[in-house]
């Protein structure tokens, strides 16, 4: 079982990304699950995002998780929430920052001796989507980290999800997915 | 209405109005209708009423106010005529006899138990209304 | 005549979406509705199918649930294939019209997104309102996941609709955990799904001028008593046959098979919970997980609530020794629903069982696999003594001091 928990305000997409990696994870024969915790439910509200994964049907609905991965969309989330809750010494950071890694675990001491990754995905939806989107950057930087599925398919998969959006934001999400996978360290 | 059992009747809290299909029922006279045991129509209150009214055709306009007015829909009316009372619907309400305009009325109330005959005998003189 | 869409077998679909693709693939004629959380997606989506030319129907923006179901059962008396959803609040306010509809033996399908009940205010899940509507004569199936949420609704369509029948239904399914959560969904192509349900047949309706109809009558102490009586029987005896049927055809068109009771691990099981929704899949992981330690213990989830299957139960529950019945709704001054329903059912029998009730979950409260793992080994230990080691009724996952009774 492969378990992803997102840190993300309300309006940053992390719903429709946990929704759209379990629509192109799903089409490889593998069982998903995409869920949230809505909270308050109000536009820019810090809120977590959820994903399983796994070869055999999944059968637990637990909201409570011991992830494998974190991915942190918003820089503020690091100070403001514990996005540690719940880890394992094996889980794995992706963090949107525009600091470096290691400016990012000075500034946030709870990070501390953990695997943590960095990717500017705030700046990147500006200059590629042109707007503060950071949901599939964060997927690009994952395929980089996690390696897993080569960055066509992925893309190729995320054309297809995004296919109700005009074309141009579709190329522009192509673009923000490559350049995370880039550019995350 | 026949006090079936509980596993005796068509489920839902539905009534038929009439027995087998009907066509037409708008321009089929009352007296035609197949009317099914559960319409209304095949039950009478005529003993609800202690007065009843009686028709004088001698008066009558065919202004069909009565016809309008009778909330039992008892009045009879064939090609906009009157013809008389349907005597198993009126509840003697007397509206009738309210809203009719003649001089003197060709509607009036008389006691349940009295024949028609006798009742159009004395029937009321025109009255003269003073200017 | 409307669009088809094309759907892949496999689609990440939440609870909100199976249910919108089914309505939209049994074509129905009226959806009157008025949105609420969590089942506002459910006639969003259907809205927009309907808009996109996906269904020959009828939308009806009304003002209020009461509203909703009231123009429903107006379209089901009229002769209609007809379906809506709401949820909690919405739910409650439907109340009135829901005995409406089941008395007047309308087939309109409902679907019940559960959510807690107010005050104080909750969007989140829990099984308030579905127990709310458990005495409404409506026939009320449960799922569990997506899937389910898809797959019953054609289930309810065929089993309502039946003139054998004739009686509303209602799928429910959990708040958020399956209405928000998206996993993947076996799909029916547009057809196929269409004939499994087939064309609407109407039943004493009142478009049909030819045989003119008097709905909603009124009756007194002559003749009340007989019709609930009559709609009684048929819940106790005509519904059951007919899902069993329904649940059999579905598995030879599909392959994915329903039980009107489910069970797992239950053969030789000492101890088993009983719940619904969500709850029952992570029971069944916690009891596969246990089961690996060697530990006796299943798990026997509700299908169908309303008519409650109580021959099913009985079977499922032979030569188990402890029960733990896990209700998702405040008893508020008893024990939880599913306790006194599964007490009048073993009551008669032969063998002795220990009932326990575990109150859970409550306004979307987390149920913890670890939780489900100390209500086992409770369980377990009144199996071995043969009588309650705990309080009869336990509160679970409520913080301040340990809340239990009798």
């Amino acid at each position: 079982m492969l378990e992803i928990r997102w840190h993300s305000r309300a309006g940053q997409g992390a719903v429709t990304g946990a929704k759209g990696l379990a629509d192109v994870v799903s089409t490889t024969g593998k069982h998903v699950q995409a869920f949230a915790f809505y909270g308050l439910a109000k536009r820019g509200a810090a809120m977590t995002a959820y994903n399983r994964v796994d070869d055999q049907e999944i059968l637990n609905h637990e909201k409570y998780m011991n992830p494998d991965y974190v991915f942190v969309i918003d820089p503020a989330l690091v100070y403001t929430t514990d996005v540690t809750i719940n880890d394992k010494p094996e889980t794995v950071y992706i963090i949107t920052t525009h600091m470096s890694t290691e400016e990012l675990i000075e500034s946030q001491p709870k990070l501390q001796g953990k695997n943590v990754h960095t990717v500017d995905c705030i700046k990147i939806a500006q200059e590629t989507i042109g707007r503060a989107i950071p949901n599939t950057p964060m997927l690009g930087a994952f395929m980089k980290v996690s390696g897993m599925y080569d960055i066509e398919f992925f893309k190729e998969s995320m054309k297809r999800i995004l296919a109700k959006l005009p074309p141009k934001i579709v190329d522009a999400n192509m673009l923000a997915i490559q350049r995370a996978y880039d550019e995350v360290k | 209405m026949i006090d079936n059992g509980w596993d005796e009747f068509e489920i839902g809290a539905m009534l038929r109005s009439f027995d087998g299909a009907v066509k037409d029922i708008a321009t089929t006279l009352q007296e035609d209708r197949p009317y099914s045991k559960n319409n209304s129509f095949t039950a009478s209150v005529a003993d609800w009423r202690i007065e009843k009214p009686v028709f004088n055709k001698d008066y009558c306009i065919d202004c069909q106010f009565c016809w309008i007015y009778c909330p039992d829909i008892s009045i009879i009316s064939r090609d906009k005529k009157m013809v008389g009372i349907d005597y198993d619907h009126c509840k003697g309400c007397a509206i009738c006899v309210e809203v009719c305009p003649t001089n003197p009325k060709s509607l009036l109330m008389f006691e349940e138990k009295m024949d028609e005959d006798e009742a159009l005998a004395g029937w009321p003189e025109k009255e003269n209304k003073e200017k | 005549m409307a669009e088809k869409m094309e759907l892949r077998d496999i689609e990440v679909w939440d609870g909100n979406m199976a249910a919108s693709q089914a309505m939209r693939q049994v074509q129905i004629d009226v959806v009157a509705a008025y949105p609420i959380t969590p089942s506002t997606p459910i006639v969003e989506n259907y809205g927009s199918f309907l808009a996109n030319g996906y269904v020959d129907g009828e939308f009806v923006m009304v003002e209020s649930e009461h509203a909703a179901m009231s123009g429903c059962i107006g379209a089901s008396a009229a002769g209609g294939r007809v379906a809506t959803a709401t949820s909690s609040q919405g739910f409650a306010l439907m109340v009135e019209t829901l005995y409406q509809a089941s008395g007047m033996r309308l087939p309109v399908i409902l679907n019940v997104v559960n959510r807690a009940l107010a005050a104080p205010l909750n969007v989140n899940g829990d099984h308030s309102d579905m127990y709310l509507g458990r005495d409404s004569g409506w026939i009320q199936f449960d799922a569990y996941n997506p899937q389910n949420a898809y797959d019953l609704n054609f289930i309810a369509f065929r089993v309502a609709e039946d003139h054998e029948v004739r009686l509303p239904a209602m799928v429910h399914q959990d708040g958020f955990l399956t209405s928000h959560t998206a996993q993947g969904v076996h799909t029916l192509d547009d057809d196929t799904a269409y004939s499994f349900v087939g064309d609407f047949k109407p039943m004493n309706d009142m478009l049909d001028l030819d045989h003119p109809v008097t709905h909603g009558v009124q009756t007194e102490e002559d003749w009340h008593f007989e019709h609930k009586a009559r709609q009684h029987h048929d819940l106790m005896t005509k519904v059951f046959p007919r899902i069993q049927a329904a649940f059999d055809a579905f598995e030879k068109l599909t392959g994915r098979k329903y039980n009107i009771v489910e069970t797992y691990n239950t053969d030789d099981a000492d101890a088993v919970v009983v719940c619904m929704g969500t709850a029952v899949e992570t029971a069944v992981e916690v009891s596969n997980e246990l089961r690996e330690e060697g530990k006796k213990v299943g798990v026997i989830g509700i299908r169908v609530i309303r008519p409650w299957p109580y021959d099913q139960l009985l079977d499922a529950l032979k030569g188990i020794k402890a029960i733990g019945a896990l209700d998702r709704s405040s008893p508020n001054g008893t024990f939880g629903m599913l306790y006194n329903e599964l007490a009048g059912t073993v009551v008669n029998g032969d063998e002795k069982k220990v009932l326990t009730n575990y109150v859970y979950g409550l306004g979307g409260r987390d149920l913890l696999k670890s939780q489900l793992r100390e209500i086992y080994a409770e369980l377990l230990a009144n199996a071995e003594a043969g009588k309650p080691t705990t309080p009869l009724q336990q509160l679970i996952g409520v913080r301040g001091p340990k809340i239990s009774f009798h």
